[in-house]
This record gives C-alpha cells, sequence and structure tokens, in this order.
C-alpha cells in the first residue's frame, strides 16, 4: 500500500462513514433513521444528473450533489480520489494485484459511450443510471451478496454453539446481543441477483489486473462526468507533462499519465505524484484555465452518438410481461409505474432496510429497464404497517419519506382470494389468519358465520373471509401468514389506481377517548359482534 | 391449671376451625382472585397476593418465564398487547420470591424488534438485574410428543418447558375466530413452526398444548381489555378501560371468568369448553370462588 497522505485519510475516513452509514441502514428500535447510507447518493452527480433528465424537476433532497459538481468545477475530481468509497476499496486491494498491460479497448471514448447513453435515455423516461453507478454497485454488492453471507456465517455459527452447548450458550447470549444489535442483519435474507451484483463488483476489482483504477478511469460514468467538469477546474498539477529526466510520474500516477501530457480530466487528485518527485517539482496550483488540456466536450461524433443511442436505448428495453407486471408491487408511497422508474437509482438501500425483508430487487417483472428495482414479495415479507424505513432511506424519494399516518394509507396493491386455495371454501375448513393479521383497525378481511354441511352432512359452521376493497392498502401480510403451504389462498395484486384509502376510515378513536376512559362505554354499545 | 391450657387448646382450635374447615374444602375449589384499582402495578400483586403470594409458585433459586403477549405492533393503550406495567409487577415479584432468573419472552406475528418495543415491554424491564427480555430463537424449538386429539406432536420452545415455573400473562381482548383469546390461547406464542394451520381445529389444539405446558399462574391482564376487531385492533373506541387484572392457578377457570368481561359467558368459548371437557380446569363460574381484592 502506498504511502499516507491526507488523500489516502480522507479516503479511509469516508469508507469507515460509508461502512458505519451502510450497518445503521436498518431498524435500530427507533421509527426513524437519521442518517443512513443516502447521503452519499444524495451527494452523487450521475444521481443528480439523470433525475433532472428523466423527471425534469429539481429535488432538494439532492442538493449535496449540487455542491460536489461546483466543488469539482472548482477542484476537479477530488471525489474520486478522496471520498468515493468503491475507489478507496479499489486502492486498498490494487497494489497487491500484479498488473499486466491495459486493454485497448477499455481506452478512449468507451467511457462516453456509457455515459452519454445513460443521460440521454434518462431524458427518454429510461433512467438506468443506478445499474453503473459505482456507489450503487458497491451498495448493492454488500446488501445483496456479502452481507447476507456475512450474518449468515455469525448466524449459523451461533445456532451451531446451541447445538454444541445447549443452555449453556446463554452466558455468551450478552455478546451475540451487541453483535446482533449493532453489527448483524436481522434477518437472515438472501436475494435474488446476488450473484449478478457479486459478479458486477468483483468484475471492477478484476480489471485491476490490466491497470490500476481502469473502472475509474475508463469506465465509470459518474467519474466521466465529474471529468467533464473537472475540466473548468483552475486548479493545475504543474509541470503538466513528464519530465523527461525521471517520469517518475507515470508509475506513481493511478489515472492520469498514460500519455506524456497529463489527462486532467483523469486526475483525481491523490497526489501520489508529488510524493513520489524527488525533485520536487510538483505542484498543484490555483491558474486561470489554461488550453491545451484537452477539449471541454468529446468529439462530435462521440457526443451526437451517444446520445442518440440513449435514444434509441430508452426505446428498446421497454417491453413487459402482463402476467409479471400483474405483481410488480412497488413500495408504499411509490407513485405510478413510470414516476417511480424515473427516480429509483437501484442502490438497494431500501432492500436493506425493509424490517420483514419485504423487498427484493426486480429480475425481470419489471423489464430490463426495472431491473435491481424493489419489488414487494409478499409471501417472504410484508409491509409492516407501523414502519415507513424505505421512504426514509430512499435517496431520491422514488420512494417518499411519508409521515406514518400517510404510509398507512398508501395503497401497494390489492388482496385478492382464491377460493380454489383458501381453506374455508376450498376445504372446509376454519382459518381466518388473514383476518387476524390485517393490520387496519376496522379490518380490510372480515369473514362472514355461514352454515355448510361437512362431507358426512353434519352441519358445521365456516367463517368466510371476503376483502373490503376500500379498507385494504396491500400490505400483504395475509399473504405472507397464510397457513397453506407454498401458493397463499389471497394473493395481493398490483392496481392502477394508487389513491389512498379514505383518511376518516383511520381516526384512532382517540376524539372519543373522553367518553371511554373509567370504563365509560355503555354496556352493549362496545361489542361489534358479528358472531351474534 | 392444666385443665385451663386443654380447655384453651380445645377452644381455639374449635375456633380455628370454624375458618379453616372450609379453607380446606376451598383447596379443592378452584380459586379466581379479581383485584381492581387504577394502580396497575399494586393492582397485579394484590391478585398474586390473594392466591397467597408468589412464594407459593417461586422458589428460592427457581427458574422463571413470564410469557405476555407482545403479538403486535401495538401501544399499550390499544390493548393488543399486555400491559408492560403489570408484566413488570409480575416480574418483580418473582424476583422477590427468589427466583434465579426470569424470561420474558413471546413469539409475536408483527416484527419482533418493533413489538417489543412499542408495547413498551422493553422500557419497562430495562435496567432490571437477572431479567431478560428475549427474542425467539429458530434453533430453540424443539418437537414434543402431545399425543393429542388433533396434534400428535409440535414444536415447542424449549425455554417455556425448561422453566421451573411458566407464567402465562394473557391480555383479554377479543379475536375474530375464537371470540376472546385468554390464557389458553396466549400459550400458541411458545409453539413454532406454521402455528397458523391450527386454526381449522383451534379449540381441541390449543387443549393438546396446554395439557402439556402447564401454566403454574395465569395472570389475565384486563386493565383495559379489546372489545372488537381483535387481536390486533388498533382504535381506542374499541378499548374499554375496566382496570382489574385476574390470576388463577387454574387457567379454565380465569379464561372462565375473563369471558364475563365481555358480556359472554364461557360457554359460548368453544377454546374454553374443549380445555374444560379435557380435565385442564372448572368453567363453571358457580363452582369457582372469586375474591375480588
Amino acid at each position: 500500500m502506498k504511502r499516507m497522505t491526507l488523500a489516502r485519510a480522507f479516503q479511509l475516513f469516508f469508507l469507515l462513514v460509508f461502512l458505519v452509514l451502510f450497518v445503521k441502514t436498518e431498524y435500530r428500535g427507533s421509527d426513524t433513521i437519521s442518517a443512513a447510507i443516502n447521503s452519499f447518493f444524495r451527494a452523487d452527480p450521475l444521481v443528480l444528473v439523470s433525475y433532472l433528465a428523466a423527471t425534469r424537476s429539481f429535488s432538494w433532497l439532492l442538493l449535496p450533489a449540487v455542491l460536489t459538481l461546483l466543488f469539482t468545477a472548482l477542484l476537479g475530481r477530488f471525489f474520486c480520489g478522496w471520498i468515493c468509497p468503491l475507489g478507496t476499496v479499489l486502492d486498498l486491494v490494487t497494489w497487491r494485484i500484479k498488473k499486466s498491460s491495459p486493454i485497448r479497448l477499455l481506452q478512449g471514448n468507451l467511457k462516453y459511450w456509457l455515459l452519454l447513453p445513460i443521460i440521454s435515455s434518462a431524458f427518454f423516461q429510461v433512467n438506468l443510471s443506478g445499474i453503473l453507478d459505482p456507489i450503487a454497485i458497491l451498495v448493492r454488492a454488500l446488501t445483496f451478496f456479502l452481507y447476507p453471507i456475512f450474518g449468515d456465517a455469525v448466524r449459523s455459527s451461533w445456532v451451531g454453539m446451541y447445538r454444541l452447548l445447549g443452555e449453556r450458550r446463554d452466558h455468551l447470549a450478552p455478546a451475540f446481543a451487541i453483535f446482533r444489535d449493532h453489527l448483524l442483519p436481522f434477518r437472515e435474507t438472501f436475494y435474488p441477483l446476488a450473484f449478478l451484483s457479486a459478479t458486477i463488483f468483483f468484475a471492477i476489482i478484476f480489471l485491476e489486473r490490466y491497470e490500476s483504477r481502469n473502472w475509474c478511469k475508463n469506465l465509470c460514468p459518474l467519474g466521466t462526468l465529474l471529468g467533464l467538469f473537472s475540466r473548468l477546474s483552475p486548479l493545475k498539477r504543474l509541470p503538466a507533462n513528464l519530465c523527461s529526466d525521471c517520469q517518475a510520474c507515470r508509475s506513481a500516477c493511478p489515472t492520469a499519465f498514460d500519455q506524456d501530457l497529463l489527462q486532467s480530466d483523469a486526475c483525481i487528485l491523490c497526489m501520489q505524484c508529488r510524493l513520489a518527485c524527488r525533485q520536487k517539482r510538483v505542484k498543484f496550483i490555483f491558474a486561470r484555465p489554461l488550453r491545451g488540456g484537452g477539449p471541454m466536450l468529446p468529439e462530435r461524433r462521440v457526443l451526437l452518438g451517444g446520445l442518440f443511442s440513449g435514444f434509441l436505448l430508452a426505446g428498446s428495453f421497454r417491453f413487459r410481461r402482463p402476467e409479471a407486471e400483474a405483481r410488480l408491487l412497488r413500495p408504499p408511497g411509490a407513485g405510478s409505474e413510470a414516476e417511480f422508474l424515473k427516480k429509483c437509482v437501484r442502490c438497494g438501500e431500501c432492500m436493506k432496510v425493509c424490517l420483514t425483508g419485504a423487498l427484493y430487487p426486480a429480475i425481470a417483472q419489471g423489464g430490463i429497464e426495472g431491473v435491481f428495482t424493489p419489488v414487494v414479495t409478499p409471501r417472504l415479507g410484508y409491509c409492516e404497517y407501523n414502519c415507513s424505513l424505505c421512504g426514509q432511506v430512499c435517496p431520491t424519494a422514488a420512494i417518499p419519506n411519508l409521515p406514518i399516518a400517510q404510509k398507512r394509507r398508501a395503497v401497494i396493491g390489492k388482496a385478492v382470494f382464491d377460493r380454489n386455495h383458501c381453506l374455508p371454501f376450498a376445504r372446509k375448513t376454519n382459518c381466518i389468519v388473514c383476518e387476524e393479521h390485517c393490520p387496519i383497525p376496522d379490518k380490510a378481511i372480515r369473514s362472514e358465520v355461514v352454515q355448510e354441511l361437512d362431507q358426512s352432512g353434519r352441519i358445521i359452521i365456516l367463517q368466510k373471509p371476503y376483502l373490503v376493497e376500500d379498507l385494504c392498502n396491500g400490505c400483504g401480510i395475509c399473504e405472507n401468514v397464510c397457513p397453506l403451504d407454498g401458493k397463499s389462498g389471497i394473493e395481493v395484486f398490483a392496481v392502477k389506481d394508487k389513491t389512498p384509502l379514505r383518511e376518516e376510515l383511520f381516526v384512532t378513536g382517540k376524539e372519543e377517548g373522553k367518553e371511554m376512559v373509567n370504563g365509560g362505554v355503555k354496556e352493549g354499545t362496545y361489542t361489534e359482534d358479528p358472531y351474534r | 391449671m392444666k385443665r385451663r391450657v386443654f380447655l384453651k387448646v380445645v377452644g381455639l382450635s374449635a375456633l380455628c376451625h370454624r375458618w379453616l374447615l372450609p379453607e380446606a374444602f376451598a383447596a379443592a375449589q378452584p380459586l379466581v382472585a379479581v383485584a381492581q384499582g387504577k394502580d396497575h402495578a399494586r393492582v397485579t400483586r394484590n391478585a398474586i397476593a390473594a392466591l397467597g403470594g408468589m412464594r407459593r409458585f417461586v422458589k428460592k433459586g427457581d427458574l422463571v418465564v413470564v410469557k405476555p403477549n407482545i403479538g403486535w405492533d401495538r401501544t399499550s393503550e390499544q390493548a393488543a398487547n399486555t400491559n408492560p406495567v403489570v408484566v413488570r409487577a409480575i416480574v418483580e415479584e418473582a424476583l422477590r420470591a427468589g427466583a434465579r432468573k426470569v424470561k420474558v419472552f413471546d413469539r409475536p406475528c408483527n416484527d419482533e424488534r418493533r413489538c417489543y418495543v412499542n408495547s413498551g415491554m422493553t422500557a419497562a424491564l430495562k435496567d432490571m438485574k437477572n431479567v431478560e427480555l428475549k427474542y425467539i430463537e429458530k434453533e430453540r424449538f424443539k418437537k414434543v410428543a402431545l399425543n393429542g386429539k388433533v396434534l400428535s406432536e409440535w414444536e415447542l420452545y424449549d425455554e417455556a418447558l425448561n422453566a421451573d415455573v411458566f407464567i402465562n400473562v394473557p391480555v383479554a381482548k377479543h379475536h375474530g375466530l375464537t371470540k376472546v383469546t385468554l390464557g389458553l390461547k396466549n400459550v400458541m406464542g411458545v409453539m413454532g413452526g406454521k402455528r397458523g394451520s391450527i386454526h381449522r381445529n383451534i379449540d381441541e389444539a390449543l387443549a393438546d398444548v396446554n395439557r402439556v405446558l402447564k401454566s403454574h399462574l395465569v395472570v389475565v391482564d384486563a386493565t383495559r381489555i379489546l372489545t372488537a376487531h381483535g387481536p390486533q385492533g388498533g382504535k381506542l373506541r374499541d378499548v374499554k378501560i375496566l382496570n382489574q387484572v385476574l390470576a388463577s392457578m387454574d387457567i379454565v377457570a380465569v379464561d372462565a371468568y375473563a369471558t364475563t368481561l365481555f358480556g359472554r359467558r364461557p360457554e359460548e368459548i368453544s377454546v374454553t369448553v374443549a380445555a374444560y371437557q379435557r380435565g385442564l380446569g372448572e368453567m363453571d363460574l358457580k363452582k369457582v370462588r372469586v375474591v375480588r381484592v
């Protein structure tokens, strides 16, 4: 590893902040999460630019990203060399990886062919920036792959200790509780696309075989975007090219000295060159923008071609299978599907924070343009009635941060009974576990008591459930708890009309509280009793 | 002198007999203590005292499990969970009686972290020595032979099975299927597996489980009861404040009495009837001695 510099200290500090925020993006006993990993995305200009292009409106949540851009225009790509956690990870591993020669294919304009189509297709309503955003790539690799495996490994050994020690394991319980409450994922959730997320992440590390910071220099769309802005920067590294007598910068510089001339849009201000310079010639000074550091924009062919291919890209991913879309349940409060896709960064934070493990990355349900976006999967987890964490951590408010009273009324979908499976209908046995669990105070699932004959002709009393559609918010707990094996007897389906449930249905009764205290309710008036 | 002593002894013992004799009979007759008052901790202690005090159940060095209902992500006033004040009072009594350790847990229906926090249980039991408010851990469920009418075996929680004293602390509330849910049904919280599936035959299934996992003491929290939209509720208009705590060693008797708080008769509750028919306790309230304190 290279020597400690101020830049290195910042890198390690931000990596630590990143990891702490990652672990803290979880329910830890409070209804609100004050600081989450979303701050990194809110300071991410790629998120900002694609958001602006797709929604054609600004969100104050993304103000930090505006600042990042301003500072980039002032200082250059400091973000890449001082802050970006993926860059730091690469710096931490790259010195152990032996380099062969760079891949020609990756060099040159390829980075623009990635960045420009992403931005222009966002303009044509398909925002794919999250797929290649470096921070999203890192968070997804952690959320879907590394963290679950880490959690599972620790928990399995904890379970193994029970097999070994039995009740005596309790002596170690306090130590484990600290681990569980502060470090581990609470639930063992495994995700689809874990393999893909991991593959992307490890492929980026694999690219370090060819040259250092290969991804950052040749591919990363965020880095490329910052590179464009860095050309405005008056902060210059002098001398601007390699000195003929030394050339040590070529090996010291991780990104910008492929040629004899410093590529200022690739300089990440790590300042390793200054450290390596024996003659103490290297300086970073503010000067008026000098000519000769390369053109402001990529050549016209690339610029127009990149923008046009984004238009083509936007059109090519649109197909969706209707039967998959019927179960495309978005987190609570998300607007129409089109609105949601414009804003979602696919960072996976909502899925990480989800209390019950209800959210999973879409594979094909939402078409290719929906890959990695969150989908409620009720059979695995339901939307907890009093929880609004996904909205709190969403960096772009694709899932809005609703006050809890509003979130309860937000419609995810509507439940539908399947009478061919549901026990009271299909097998004439009582059940109503769904009614029991329905969190709506007035119950969106109710049941009627009917008399029927069983197989031997005896009269039996059955409670047959039905849905009150006006009260159902589609939280999916009914589908989750249905005691049938495999397929549930009740399932939540997506609906076009996501108008929130009517507010008056959710009056808690506090208004009538005075009358009620001291048992003031009159005898006989309190039982809204369906069984009498 | 001797004669005087003799007369004294005879006289006194006769006097004692007048009181002691019914008590001796009463030992066979199930007893339900009903305590009322606004100080719920004190009411709880009074109810237990009326049964003879916690020392009757908890011996020095015992491992005690207190099983409240912490099933739902609801606040205490919404009456879906056991009142944490009641639970704390029971825990304190158990410690005072010499319990080595008191464990409190439930297997909630909602997210367990939210249930424990929002029910008020975490705050109520915080910083108490030798008290553990624990999450259920899957690996600790053990298949137990029930040899019952409908359940031949089921997974039960080992910490509940291993306890020296199992104290069952339900909240009295309405339930969509069983009409009310009380002590007999509260035991579902230590059942593993897909427990929702016992609903198809819940009366006998609960009797099967309660026959094996005996509650040494049942304390029913009726400080406020949920009268409709149970077992979760959510609206305060469904909550009725009674300021009562019931205690008994007879789970059927205390359930039967609690049923009357809802304006119902014990015979209407098939869970109670099934347990009674299986000999788990007395449901005829005429045969139950109710002590009000």
